[in-house]
């Protein structure tokens, strides 16, 4: 028997939005502009979970979002550095890795600085882009549902020797269970929605006390309005992806994440995502597909894998199968935009904040995807089980049971990361998505 | 005229091949244990069921294969996925069957089986063999004994203790433990089967807990592996009588789905000629367990097929049109 030859490198498949590049140029002008915040004399806040970010830059602080700097690094294959100094400080592998791959940045930070706290001394290396994360002059805390992110920002704290002034911010979770609660509706909605909005004008007073200047709230109304705009041209082309074949699939709102979360909220965000949604709208008048034979529609629950982004869209182009739509890309990122009063959003962005994948109870978060799934006519489910995120993936083998029960969908887990490539075994994801598609076609052929 | 199959499973420890004939009877088969994922194991044990049978790789008009090797074989013209030909396999050795338990050497399975022989959800485990053969194989070596003697000697367990490690490895640090502390090899075989049931259940619980119940796998073999599932379950297992060939036949008989349908009545391989999705509507095919036995029909017969009887292969062609529009 012959040894198996590595076949040649093969064009790629996946027909990915040419409309989506131009994502990749913008989030690298937001990087730039971090690297270069204190040279050019500015506040830089760290935060993580809820998108403050309008909020810092109305009041021209430079915001740095922990989890999208991990993702960054993830999508560059640069992580292996920063994971590597958290680990060394003592921070385990079994951590959320967003946190870690963070918590590293902020220890080269004290390497950078020389602290003899830091465990080690040897300076990082020059193309070591983990390093060049500029120290935070404050914290936000403002996570829904996860524990692990509220503590990350006591830990990064303690790295910088507990000199850096924190701020939190409670965002409670929506249990949904009184006689008028629902999705967006109810008595605890509503109360809710005034707690965190009355904790977000107090942190507009804490940004008012380290810049030491009042805070402009037309700025903040004009940015909110970019992002209520973005918003709805986003899933405005989403939309249009229950058209068959889809145009566009999971892997292109993944690529547009950044623009709609953490870019700078000005007209640059408005053009990308009208540029997305005139492409998908010509895709679907052409009868273009975001894959080239589609035979299988699915739904990707779960975080994305970040170092995997490109691979897994090749992956499942190269099965005929579509991922249309996913929890992480459709029930996350200003998906309300409605909520959003652009003269007074403070409301707004608080039951934005609220509506976070993670913060429903299990009954509103398994109907919300029972609807994508129907919506989008998937024939299957795949399941990123993500390592180090219980919060995502707590409630999984509910959607799978749900799924499957409800709506006679096979589904398919496999277990990867958000950010540590180790925790990623492609032959099993292979396996048990090749598997799935033969189910399919055998209820297809039965069903006939 | 080529009138065998064959089903190869190039699995992780071993390595089973199947040879059918076109009715659909083992002619022979094989398994080979050479350790890890190996070439020279699956060479092994298609050699082994070739020279049982009497054939020759020529004379195979189907090779299909599965496993996590199956793409590594030159000589296979398709894989499927262990699951799928697990289920199959199962579910040929028991008709009935609505949940397959299947524990190999690295990886145990769990599928449930709708009423059509389909699989409807399936669980396997991830990245750690703890409950698998390996397990058994490793632990084997820490307390010193054949791997085949260790279930008989796991039901003489008269004291019940917990093996809590998840991983393989660790689990192997406790079993010397308590060995170092005075307990019987019994005792710690038993505990060790009992964390197999333990996790096997879990995975159950994942896709359904429904009967009539299959188990299949070199695990199968092992009465204690089987007296503590059933026990965790509170169901009884049905064993076949060759549990780790399920794989290789499923691969088989779907290879044989596709050989008939290539070869047709007379041995020659047809083009369609009549409506594909009425002739099913016909014949009622099936997919799973399909020998080609035809239905009696209640809706009326297309014009096509009034001249004369549906052939039996007409039956499968039309299966397999129905698979090649979807495939």
């Amino acid at each position: 028997m012959n040894a198996p030859v590595l076949p040649p490198k093969l064009p790629g498949v996946a027909n990915k939005l040419k409309s989506t590049r131009k994502a990749g140029k913008l989030v690298n002008e937001y990087w730039e502009m971090v690297w270069r915040a204190k040279e050019e004399g500015k506040l830089v806040c760290w935060y993580e979970g809820s998108a403050i970010n309008p909020f810092l830059e109305a009041a021209d602080i430079v915001w740095v979002h922990g989890e999208a700097y991990s993702a960054m690094l993830a999508a560059r294959h640069q992580e292996g550095p920063a994971q590597a100094a958290a680990e060394a400080r003592g921070y385990m592998q079994e951590l959320c890795s967003y946190a870690r791959t963070h918590l590293g940045c902020a220890v080269s930070n004290q390497r950078n600085r020389n602290d003899a706290d830091a465990g080690f001394t040897d300076i990082p290396e020059d193309d070591d882009i983990a390093a060049r994360l500029p120290a935070p002059d404050m914290i936000i805390s403002a996570y829904a549902y996860c524990s692990t992110g509220q503590q990350w920002d006591e830990m990064t704290s303690r790295l910088f020797g507990k000199k850096i002034p924190i701020f939190n911010v409670s965002i409670p979770w929506i249990w949904a269970s009184g006689k008028d609660a629902g999705y967006c509706r109810g008595t605890e909605w509503e109360e809710t929605s005034g707690y965190v909005a009355r904790q977000l004008e107090d942190m507009v007073k804490f940004i008012e006390e380290r810049t030491g200047k009042p805070y402009p709230w037309d700025r903040l109304r004009w940015l909110m309005s970019n992002v209520k705009r973005a918003s709805e041209l986003r899933l405005e082309a989403m939309d249009m992806c229950t058209a068959t074949p889809a145009p566009a699939s999971f892997f292109d709102w993944v690529v547009s994440i950044a623009p709609i979360n953490q870019l700078p909220c000005n007209e640059s965000i408005v053009d990308y995502f009208t540029s997305v949604r005139d492409e998908v709208a010509e895709r679907v008048r052409t009868g273009e597909g975001a894959v080239p034979r589609e035979k299988y529609r699915l739904f990707f629950d779960g975080i994305m894998n970040w170092n995997k982004v490109g691979w897994l869209a090749e992956k499942f182009a190269r099965y005929d199968a579509t991922v249309v739509a996913g929890r992480y890309t459709h029930m996350a990122f200003w998906q309300e935009p409605d909520l959003i009063d652009a003269n007074n959003p403070v409301l707004g962005m608080a039951q934005n904040y609220l509506i976070c994948p993670n913060n429903h109870s299990s009954p509103i978060l398994v109907d919300l995807i029972m609807g994508l799934c129907s919506k989008y006519q998937v024939d299957g489910m795949v399941i990123h089980a993500s390592r180090t995120c219980r919060a995502f993936t707590n409630p999984q083998f509910l959607i799978a049971d749900a799924a499957s029960k409800r709506l006679g969908i096979q589904t398919s887990m496999f277990e990867g990361d958000v950010v540590d490539e180790s925790f990623y075994k492609d032959e099993l994801v292979n396996t048990r998505v090749e598997a799935m598609l033969e189910a399919i076609d055998a209820r297809r052929l039965s069903a006939a | 005229m080529k009138r065998h199959v064959m089903g190869i499973d190039f699995g992780s420890t071993t390595a089973k091949a199947v040879i059918l004939d076109l009715d659909g009877n083992i002619v022979a088969w094989s398994v080979a244990h050479m350790g890890a994922v190996s070439n020279a194991a699956v060479d092994q044990a298609v050699g082994e069921v070739l020279a049982k049978s009497g054939l020759r790789q020529e004379d195979m008009g189907r090779t299909v294969s599965t496993g996590y090797g199956r793409r590594m074989l030159d000589i296979a013209d398709r894989n499927f996925t262990e699951i799928t030909c697990h289920a199959r396999g199962a579910v040929a050795m028991v008709p009935d069957a609505r949940l397959v338990i299947d524990i190999g050497g690295q990886d145990s399975k769990t599928i449930s089986v709708d009423a059509n022989g389909l699989v409807a959800q399936f669980a396997m485990n991830d990245r750690c063999a703890a409950g698998t053969g390996k397990f058994l194989e490793v632990l084997a070596r820490a307390m010193e004994i054949q791997l085949e003697d260790m279930g008989d000697l796991a039901l003489e367990a008269e004291e019940e203790l917990k093996i809590s490690s998840m991983c393989a490895t660790f689990a192997e640090t406790e079993v010397i433990s308590l060995r170092a502390e005075g307990h019987s090899k019994a005792n710690v075989l038993g505990a060790v089967h009992q964390a197999i049931a333990t996790r096997t259940v879990g995975l159950v619980n994942r896709v359904g807990k429904k009967g009539p119940v299959v188990m299949t796998g070199g695990v199968a073999k092992n009465p204690a592996a089987v007296h503590y599932i059933q026990k965790a379950l509170g169901m009884p297992l049905i064993l076949p009588e060759t549990p780790q060939i399920a794989g290789a036949l499923g691969a088989a008989l779907i290879g044989l789905d596709e050989w008939r349908l290539e070869l047709g009545r007379d041995g020659v391989q047809r083009e369609e000629d009549y409506d594909v999705d009425a002739q099913m509507a016909f014949d009622k095919a099936c997919v799973t367990g399909c020998k080609g036995n035809p239905v009696d029909a209640k809706v009326a017969a297309p014009p096509a097929a009034t001249s004369e009887p549906a052939p039996r292969v007409g039956k499968l062609k039309s299966v397999m049109g129905a698979i090649q529009k979807h495939f």
